[in-house]
């Protein structure tokens, strides 16, 4: 996986952090949500029992629900700080997480790819499936998290809507979390780390650093453009201590592990 | 041992021909007739012959007898020879010798005859006709009795409750097995048998494990409270009937009536409910204390495991409504076997319960933000909007739901559909680069 060359920043240490509060309460949310939602099935009782029941699994959720929240309106204040500097390319460019023309095509490159018609798409900073995992989880918190605190504060927010919101809440909360269950379990999982390239995990989002050959193999126009800008040299860094590694390791692969069972049982569930 | 007696007496005693002399003519009568005793003194030779004691002289009996004689005999004593049985009697209320209700008191010959010596085998339930004809008639026409009648042996008679006749007490008396205490266990010699309950085609179940695991079991076993209910309360004691009998205190439509022997103030607010009216198509109550209680298995109803089975009671004939609810917040905390949240009863009521077009109703418009209140302090007509029940599956009366719901599936499918594809074409490619790679070095196929 790693090479002997050196290492570059990909993300900084408050992408990092916030990823890592991404993790911690999606794991929370999904652990303490799912058993509601499967509360007919033997593991969903289990799972409930072990958690305290259903009111205690609730204070739980809404604890790792202000967790989302609270990293959600960091992030808006990261991207608001960047827009205040007058930061280039937030919105669009090489650097922007906003979908652009060269997403499709290289959606389409990739695709021929997979079938052997030609070779593989050369991706800059961001590929097309990094940006719909970000949009995914940008809706995800926009629609959950709305429709979270409807049924959190439901007396209050009966003061200004009809009660039947509550009734489109309640399904849109629980369908729209499944959805973001089974896509950051099955599909976030594969693309950034079980496909055989990165398996079993990419500690990239721990770590922060990316080796020089899979940095040109993963994104080569991002490498290219910072080596013909003279940028290059300014994130280069050292390869991770062996402390981060370890923690990377650990932390990633016991999140990988809950979210694969977690997963496993939604599906054995559907299929039953 | 009585016959070598009555031989050693032979010779100088009267003998059974001496004696029908004079008392084998049928005009032989009694001068000054005593209340209660025949007055007629004719005995029949044949009767006494064929007796039990048809080996018997007279004067084992009529012991101080002469032939001829001019006084009157004292009384015969059967315990001279039947001292057991004595014993066994006088325990009871049959030799309690006190009379009841006007009748004479019960002396050996009420049920075994004088001369006609009846043997216990050959008694039948006539002879208790004698004292306890009401309850013999109600018990003949009783599932026990017909089944009798209809020439099963094993079917209960009188005996088969209230013990052996000699040592019968009455149902006051702790001992005896139809005390109200006792007297689930004394059913239960036939109706906890399982195989006898298979030769005869009872379809019992396990009522009398369940029976004492219920609340009135507990009540009556373990309390020994004599007003809980015990198995004749409900069923019925010499009249007993088939459920299946209209005139069956257990048969369906009369259920609420029994149980509101006890229940008075139940059945007053059941009465009034919409479960009292029948149902579309049948002619019955549309449901009655038994179809949510059960029979047998009666529950404390403060307790969790009843609230919480209940429920699924209830969705035994609201199928639909069960099953939108277990969509619910409600309905899945409770499905967790949590009860600290809203249960059917609830909302709607329980013996009270009634349609939510009766303006009496708790889920009446007017009265369901009070409802809500119980749990949401806050609620308002607004908040009452909220449908506990609601079916994305009808269109026509969720719109906005059915459209959610499509919506979310749609969503959730093309996103799967998306993904897996891409996943399943991506996998197989992974694999032959790395493979590639490793053989000879970066083969990848980079673009150039």
């Amino acid at each position: 996986m790693s090479g002997g060359g050196p290492f570059y920043f990909r993300l900084n240490l408050y992408h990092r952090i916030l990823h890592g509060m991404v993790i911690a309460s999606f794991l929370g949310l999904a652990v303490t949500g799912l058993p509601l939602k499967f509360a007919d099935t033997s593991w969903g009782r289990g799972l409930s029992l072990a958690l305290g029941g259903p009111f205690v699994a609730g204070y739980l959720h809404r604890f790792f629900a202000v967790i989302t929240f609270t990293y959600f309106a960091l992030h808006l204040g990261y991207v608001g700080r960047l827009i205040i500097r007058r930061r280039p390319g937030v919105f669009w460019g090489p650097d922007s997480m906003v979908p652009q023309p060269r997403d499709l095509v290289q959606l389409y490159q990739h695709v021929r790819y997979f079938l052997g018609l030609g070779g593989r798409p050369r991706f800059d900073r961001w590929a097309y499936w990094e940006k719909f995992d970000y949009w995914a989880v940008f809706w995800g918190i926009a629609i959950i998290g709305a429709s979270g605190l409807l049924l959190w504060f439901p007396t209050f927010f009966a003061n200004f809507l009809p009660g039947r919101v509550f009734n489109l809440a309640i399904i849109v909360h629980s369908d729209e979390a499944l959805l973001a269950v089974g896509f950051i379990f099955l599909f976030h999982f594969f693309n950034a780390n079980l496909r055989p390239e990165k398996f079993p995990m990419d500690p990239v989002i721990f770590t922060g650093r990316i080796d020089e050959e899979e940095f040109r193999r993963d994104h080569p126009a991002e490498y290219e453009r910072l080596r013909a800008a003279g940028q290059l040299e300014r994130l280069r860094t050292d390869p991770p201590a062996r402390w981060l590694r370890n923690f990377s390791r650990a932390v990633g692969l016991s999140a990988l592990g809950i979210g694969l069972v977690l997963v496993w049982l939604i599906i054995s569930t559907a299929l039953r | 041992m009585l016959l070598v007696v009555g031989a050693a007496w032979a010779a100088d005693l009267p003998k059974a021909e001496d004696c029908l002399g004079c008392h084998a003519d049928r005009d032989l009568k009694r001068g000054a007739p005593a209340p209660g005793r025949p007055a007629s003194l004719f005995v029949d030779p044949a009767g006494l012959k064929a007796s039990a004691h048809g080996t018997l002289e007279c004067v084992a009996c009529h012991r101080t007898a002469t032939a001829p004689h001019d006084e009157k005999l004292p009384p015969v004593s059967c315990a001279g020879c039947h001292d057991k049985a004595r014993a066994v009697l006088a325990a009871g209320i049959h030799g309690a010798g006190k009379a009841r209700g006007g009748r004479p008191a019960v002396a050996c010959t009420s049920c075994h005859g004088t001369h006609q010596v009846a043997r216990a085998t050959t008694l039948t339930i006539e002879t208790c006709t004698t004292c306890h004809g009401p309850q013999v008639l109600a018990y003949k026409g009783s599932i026990h009795g017909r089944s009798r009648q209809a020439g099963d042996t094993e079917a209960a008679t009188c005996r088969s409750c209230h013990g052996p006749a000699h040592a019968a007490v009455a149902r006051s008396n702790p001992e005896s097995p139809v005390y109200h205490l006792n007297l689930p266990r004394t059913c239960a010699q036939c109706h906890a048998d399982g195989e006898l309950a298979k030769r005869h085609q009872i379809r019992v179940g396990n009522v009398y494990q369940l029976y004492m695991d219920s609340i009135h079991g507990r009540a009556v076993t373990r309390s020994g409270l004599l007003v809980s209910a015990n198995c004749s309360d409900c069923h019925g004691s010499h009249e007993i009937k088939e459920r299946t009998d209209p005139a069956s205190r257990v048969f369906r439509a009369n259920i609420p009536q029994t149980c509101g022997t006890c229940h008075a103030g139940i059945l007053k607010v059941y009465a009034e409910s919409v479960h009292r009216k029948p149902a579309s198509g049948s002619a019955g109550p549309a449901a009655v204390c038994t179809d949510c209680h059960s029979a047998h298995q009666i529950r404390r109803v403060e307790a969790a495991p009843w609230q919480l089975d209940v429920i699924r009671e209830c969705g035994g004939c609201h199928g639909a409504e069960l099953r939108t609810y277990r969509e619910t917040f409600h309905g899945k905390v409770t499905g967790l076997g949590f009860t600290r949240i809203a249960k059917c009863a609830d909302c709607h009521g329980s013996h009270d319960i009634l349609p939510a077009s009766n303006p009496r109703s708790t889920v009446s418009p007017g009265r369901l933000v009070e409802t809500c209140r119980q749990c949401h302090a806050k609620a308002t007509p607004a908040f009452a909007q909220f449908h506990p029940h609601p079916d994305p599956a009808d269109r026509a009366r969720f719109p906005l739901l059915h459209v959610a719901t499509v919506f979310m599936t749609a969503l959730l499918v093309g996103t799967f559909g998306f993904f897996g594809l891409h996943t399943l074409l991506w996998l197989p490619r992974s694999m032959i680069d790395l493979l590639r790679r490793r053989r000879g070095g970066e083969g990848g196929g980079e673009a150039p």
